[in-house]
């Protein structure tokens, strides 16, 4: 639309559209509003029909339109309410409908910990740059550890649930708490201090010659709470002391929804202190039916062994019946009498031996079915015959699989690990097949 | 300092299998299950054999039902040295 009369020559009038379009594309390009924290104290709070957010955020001088979708606030613990000060994360976008700016929200925190959040973000990305949180550093647990080292608060309810799960699970193991503060001031460095001390005893008793007693995982435990509450576990020397764990450390802090830079850098992350010690020990009755299995699948090989050998002697009873009427027409009538009578008393005795180890299969086997199916009925009725106790099999049978890179055999636990166009090898319970990951989205 | 894998290997091969430890019967019976499988024996042997496996599985089932949790927490003694000593898990003591 050409202006051909008003607004001096060169200027052009904008349609309102355009007007509004071309502030979003201004506001759109500029990076710091893509991506903000802004604190300040939360105005007057409306909540739609559809369940969307709206309030301004204001300090002395102005004020910020923000809203905040409904899918995201319900996520959230935390929800604004009038006067009350926050930090608030999320982009600038223009709602061309009503020419509004607005502060699209994705997280609300209170104004305070709202400096956690901030400090967390940028401590983890001080780390990740150093590659802490690397996968490929990450060391793989050993299957039924004998000693379990546990770092914890003596107590807490989350060394008490540790307990209850080896005891239930695997009690083979031997668990060995080491005490330490898990929040307040002093927290961080007593974690420090305690990992250090599993570090020195690890060390003695290898000296010693006596390394079979020594921990050979450490679980970090502590129960949910705020933010703060376990803000040890976003300490920088805790994280590098979790790094530097002579051996694999399973973290197990808070809630499933709190996230820990400690989570980040152990070995293992589990949800909870419950889900660390079930990662870390086999369930005692499904090792069970998986020896049951075992036991089925040697009655198998055994009754083989037994049909094996009958048919064994049956042929050499063949061989000897074909040899008898030849052995008549032999010059020495004696001499073949002799070799017949030598023959016939051989096989008796390796038939009367079969038939005596075969009586004796035979009572075994019926005693050791009725004892497995007896115990353990359910078990051998799974369709599985193979003993899998070591291996991941019984794993990969429940339908998981385990990825590894081609280029390096690497197993595959964070996206991070791979890149668009690399080679995968796949392995599923039933056999293996390679694939090529796509790019991975940003 | 001994090599915990020839010990206990060593250990599944002559000793009782009363007295052997979970972790040396269940190799016992996994290196026993293995044998039978792979066949070729006589039958003498393959009974034999059996009736192992069938000793070293009672073993471990005896073993993993009966086991009892030990606990312990680590102390420091007087001096630094470490220490293991037997606790439950509610009286443990609220130092480190």
């Amino acid at each position: 639309m050409e202006a051909v009369t008003g607004p001096a020559p060169g200027l052009r009038i904008l349609g309102v559209s355009e007007a509004a379009r071309a502030i979003a594309t201004t506001v759109r390009a500029d990076e710091q509003l893509r991506d903000l924290w802004v604190e300040g104290e939360v105005g007057r709070v409306t909540i739609s029909s559809a369940g969307h957010a709206y309030f301004a955020l204001k300090d002395e001088r102005a004020q910020l339109q923000c809203v905040w979708f409904r899918d995201e606030r319900v996520r959230s613990p935390f929800q604004p309410q009038t006067g009350i000060r926050v930090v608030a994360h999320g982009r600038v976008d223009v709602y061309e409908a009503q020419g509004a700016l607005q502060l699209y929200v994705d997280s609300i925190q209170p104004s305070g910990v709202g400096d956690l959040a901030i400090r967390f973000e940028q401590l983890k990305a001080k780390l990740a740059a150093e590659g802490l949180f690397a996968g490929e550093r990450k060391r793989p647990l050993p299957p039924r550890p004998k000693v379990v080292a546990v770092v914890s608060s003596p107590t807490g309810a989350a060394w008490k649930d540790v307990c209850q799960v080896f005891a239930r699970r695997w009690p083979l193991t031997r668990v060995v708490l080491v005490a330490c503060q898990v929040q307040g001031d002093g927290a961080p460095e007593s974690i420090v201090r305690a990992m250090r001390r599993i570090e020195r005893y690890v060390a003695l008793l290898t000296e010693a010659g006596r390394a079979a007693e020594a921990p050979v995982v450490t679980i970090l435990a502590r129960g949910g709470g705020s933010m703060e509450d376990l803000w040890s576990f976003n300490d920088e020397r805790v994280v590098r002391a979790v790094v530097a764990h002579s051996i694999p450390v399973v973290s197990g802090v808070g809630h499933e929804v709190d996230v820990t830079l400690t989570d980040f850098a152990a070995d293992v992350r589990a949800a909870t202190p419950t889900a660390a010690a079930e990662l870390v020990v086999p369930d005692r009755a499904e090792f069970a039916s998986a020896l049951a299995r075992g036991a089925e699948r040697m009655r198998v090989a055994g009754a083989r062994a037994v049909v094996g050998a009958s048919r064994e002697l049956d042929a050499e009873r063949r061989v000897l019946e074909r040899v008898h009427p030849a052995a008549r027409l032999a010059a020495s009538r004696q001499r073949a009498g002799d070799l017949l009578d030598r023959a016939t008393r051989a096989l008796r005795v390796r038939l009367q031996g079969a038939a005596v180890a075969e009586e004796q299969l035979a009572t075994a086997l019926p005693n050791l079915a009725s004892r497995l199916l007896g115990s353990r009925a359910a078990a051998l009725a799974e369709a599985g015959a193979a003993l899998v106790v070591l291996g991941p099999q019984a794993t990969l049978e429940r339908g998981y699989g385990i990825v590894r890179r081609s280029s390096d055999d690497s197993i595959v636990r964070d996206p991070a690990q791979v890149s668009g166009g690399s080679r995968l090898r796949i392995r599923v319970a039933h056999g293996e097949f390679p694939a090529t990951a796509d790019e991975p989205p940003r | 300092m001994t090599d915990p894998t020839d010990q206990a290997g060593a250990n599944a091969a002559d000793a009782p299998i009363a007295d052997l430890s979970f972790d040396d019967a269940l190799a016992a019976l996994q290196k026993t299950v293995a044998e039978l499988e792979a066949g070729g024996q006589r039958l003498e042997r393959s009974i034999a054999l059996y009736e192992r496996g069938v000793a070293l599985h009672e073993r471990c089932a005896k073993l993993l039902a009966e086991a009892e949790l030990k606990v312990q927490q680590l102390v420091t003694r007087a001096g630094g040295a470490l220490e293991a000593i037997d606790v439950t898990p509610d009286n443990a003591r609220d130092a480190e």
